[in-house]
């Protein structure tokens, strides 16, 4: 082991660029992991927030908000499942924000959602007419608390006087205000998509402590007899169209790197060990177990691989730092780094056991001029 | 050259890995490049195929259709606009349709147009174009000839949606990656009101427009942009590439594609500069006894050629059968400009990344098979 570490010290050269190649692969895998996140945080914060055990949509809504409405008839079923206390309506509409002091062409693109429970960051009454709290993000446009925003070709102003975090939806940063303001704004600034009284596009629903009867989404769809989509949550973000596609075309990808990864570091070290057979011979001859010398080559893959896996983690950091926002949708987290090292290390692993049987066959006569 | 041949064929392990190795490289390049085309495609194809030249959104559309809704002051301010030959109303919604024969539900993009030359597709390949109302063109992806498409008013209890008849087929003509049909904007208007009764009025989302003779499609695009700041003239093609996405899609892409081009050429260069470090003895030895260095440079040279050419070829056998599928309703394509300028790409890199082997193996020393340093 200690020879394995003593090689590295004494001829980094040699394994230089082994871990260059796994330094590429490792920010590939971050950079792969990190725009998947970034798509997934950036289409499903506003849903993440829901206080809820459940999200209604109208049966036929493929879990579209925009395509879906529910009427108070349908609220009422609901209701009577849960209590009235625990439905809360939903509504949303994608609007162009316009801010003093920018362009008339320079618009943020919001979204602009009406509650009645509010999401898990925000105070438990909705605001006032007219008044939003607002996405992180969106401070990023140099929005602050008492910017006046208005919204659509209506102009429809809303005043921020909150922030929350982690709230976009399809890609966009978002603004939470009461149904009374989003019935207002959507009227004003699209007129073809106006929903009457009482009529919201999603229900949010939390979950009764006393309440019988089986799986609350199959209750729900069945209490509105059929009306109605039911999700969890998570079923709800699974339901967004396009997005389990898009979350199993690039784990395919990641899985095909990760191959690539175990490729790369079986050639090189079956390589290495191809060169060492000699000295391997003389170790053995010498007392070194075959399990001892494999340890070594271990220890080599390990520590190119953590070399790899943390100059990947440092680029992946100065990669995000670098984009600019609301460029790329990628975003850095801890899980994602750790779990690309972690796969990156398993791939090492996986490679270098391919040197074990050269690593075994190695006769020890071989020292005193028997056959390589 | 016979000699590069019987040690690649003497050591099948070794350089069967690093072929494999390439070939992977080259499938993910490949296969990435067809998600890519395929997704943008996807996105934007049915605004590449409509037949409007010159495309006005609401500025607070965002360049989307969906976003974007024209008010009356502002149609008849683009429609009096100096240089425009001829205008149409566009619409676009996304509804909730069943399809004749399949079962249950799905989404459809569903664009109307007010003038068929102004918003429609005339680029068929099969069918015909709609003569009436109730009559669509779809994506061939999605739809067939005689498909009938019900509009399903998603929410509104007892309504009925029309149904449109599918009479003729585009090909990449899907908008936001869904299945779309073009058809009149009386339909289109129809299918708006039935999946919202409480809308007040259907207003179109994009004007098409055609410029009158003697000025250009740009010429028109900057005269309606100069009449009002809320509205948004592009270009056909210019709406296309700056939907919102299509450039983030392009620029991620580009960064994997950057990635995965360092690395063939990084894995190849590595391969041979530690084949050709354990193989010196054998090489000072080939220099000893006459061997020039061109003549073992030349042998370096066509494995890097017959590894990287291997690997392309493996690579390019395992996107072939890939690219006929479809990934989600992406449909991907094989594209063989793809496969060769990747192809150029990759063997122009692999040989320069085998530059420093040859300079290795120029280096050696033949004097050095008398003194076994050969070995070293």
């Amino acid at each position: 082991m200690r020879l394995a570490l003593r090689e590295l010290r004494r001829r980094p050269n040699r394994f230089a660029v082994a871990t260059v190649i796994l330094t590429l692969i490792a920010l590939l895998l971050m950079f792969l992991g990190g725009l998947l996140d970034g798509l997934e945080a950036g289409s499903t914060g506003a849903l993440r927030q829901q206080p809820a055990d459940a999200v209604v949509y109208a049966e036929g809504a493929e879990a579209s908000l925009v395509r879906s409405r529910l009427g108070p008839d349908v609220r009422d079923a609901v209701a009577e499942v849960v209590g009235d206390d625990r439905v809360g309506g939903l509504g949303s509409v994608q609007l162009g924000g316009r801010l003093d002091g920018r362009g008339p062409r320079d618009l943020v693109p919001i979204v602009l959602f009406g509650y009645e429970l509010a999401p898990d960051a925000l105070p438990e009454e909705p605001p006032g007419p007219g008044e939003v709290f607002a996405d992180e993000a969106l401070r990023q446009e140099g929005i602050d608390e008492g910017t006046v925003i208005r919204l659509g070709p209506a102009r429809s102003e809303v005043r921020v006087i909150g922030f929350l975090d982690d709230a976009q939806y399809s890609g966009q940063s978002s603004l939470w205000g009461s149904l009374e303001t989003w019935r207002e704004v959507l009227a004003a600034n699209r007129p073809g998509a106006r929903v009457g009284e009482g009529t919201v596009q999603a229900l949010v629903v939390q979950d009764a402590p006393d309440r019988q009867g089986g799986d609350l989404v199959e209750v729900l769809d069945e209490a509105t007899g059929g009306a109605t989509d039911s999700y969890t949550v998570e079923g709800a973000i699974d339901a967004l169209p396009g997005l389990s596609q898009q979350r199993t075309t690039f784990n395919q990808i990641i899985g095909v790197t990760v191959v690539i990864a175990i490729v790369v570091v079986a050639l090189f070290f079956a390589l290495l060990t191809v060169e060492r057979t000699g000295l391997y011979g003389v170790l053995k001859a010498l007392g070194a177990s075959s399990g001892t010398l494999f340890a070594g080559v271990v220890l080599q893959a390990v520590v190119v691989t953590a070399v790899a896996s943390a100059v990947g983690i440092a680029a992946s950091l100065a990669l995000d730092a670098a984009i600019p926002a609301g460029s790329l949708p990628f975003t850095v987290t801890p899980g994602r780094l750790v779990g690309s090292a972690a796969a990156l290390l398993v791939a090492a692993l996986a490679g270098v056991a391919f040197s074990l049987r050269r690593v075994l066959r190695v006769d020890p006569a071989s020292a005193i001029g028997g056959a390589q | 050259m016979s000699l590069a041949l019987r040690e690649m064929r003497r050591a099948k392990a070794r350089f069967g890995l690093l072929i494999a190795a390439v070939a992977l490289l080259v499938f993910l390049i490949l296969t990435q490049q067809a998600i890519q085309d395929g997704l943008v495609t996807s996105f934007v194809g049915a605004i590449r195929q409509q037949t409007a030249p010159v495309l006005v959104y609401s500025t607070d559309g965002q360049r989307t259709f969906q976003g974007s809704v024209i008010p009356p002051p502002l149609e008849e301010q683009i429609r009096g606009v100096e240089g425009v030959g001829a205008s149409g109303r566009i619409g676009q919604g996304t509804f909730t349709v069943s399809v004749s024969g399949r079962d249950g539900t799905e989404d459809a993009a569903l664009i109307g147009a007010e003038d068929p030359a102004l918003g429609s597709v005339d680029d068929l390949v099969e069918g015909r174009a709609p003569e009436a109302d109730g009559e669509a063109i779809g994506s061939r992806a999605d739809f067939a000839v005689g498909d009938r498409v019900r509009i399903v008013p998603v929410g509104v209890p007892d309504a009925e949606g029309p149904e449109l008849e599918v009479v003729g087929l585009a090909d990449d003509a899907q908008l936001q990656v869904t299945p779309t049909l073009f058809t009149s904007w009386a339909t289109y208007e129809a299918a708006a009101l039935s999946a919202n009764p409480d809308a007040a009025v259907v207003l179109p989302n994009v004007i098409g427009l055609a410029p009158a003779d003697g000025v250009t499609d740009a010429e028109l695009v900057e005269a309606v942009n100069a009449v009002s700041d809320d509205a948004d003239a592009l270009t056909r093609a210019a709406a296309a590439d700056e939907t919102p996405g299509v450039a983030q899609v392009r620029q991620s892409f580009q960064v994997i594609f950057l990635l995965y081009g360092l690395v063939v050429p990084l894995v190849t260069g590595l391969f041979f500069l530690i084949v050709v470090f354990q193989k010196s003895a054998a090489l000072t030895l080939l220099r000893a006894i006459g061997a020039s260095g061109a003549t073992l440079v030349r042998s370096l040279l066509v494995q890097v050629v017959l590894v990287v050419g291997g690997g392309l070829v493996l690579g390019t056998a395992l996107y072939l059968p890939l690219s006929q599928m479809e990934v989600g309703s992406i449909a991907l394509r094989f594209d063989a400009t793809a496969v060769a300028v990747w192809s150029a790409l990759l063997l122009g890199l692999g040989l320069l990344s085998a530059l420093v082997a040859a300079r290795r193996v120029l280096a050696i020393d033949p004097i050095e098979a008398t003194t076994g340093g050969g070995g070293r």
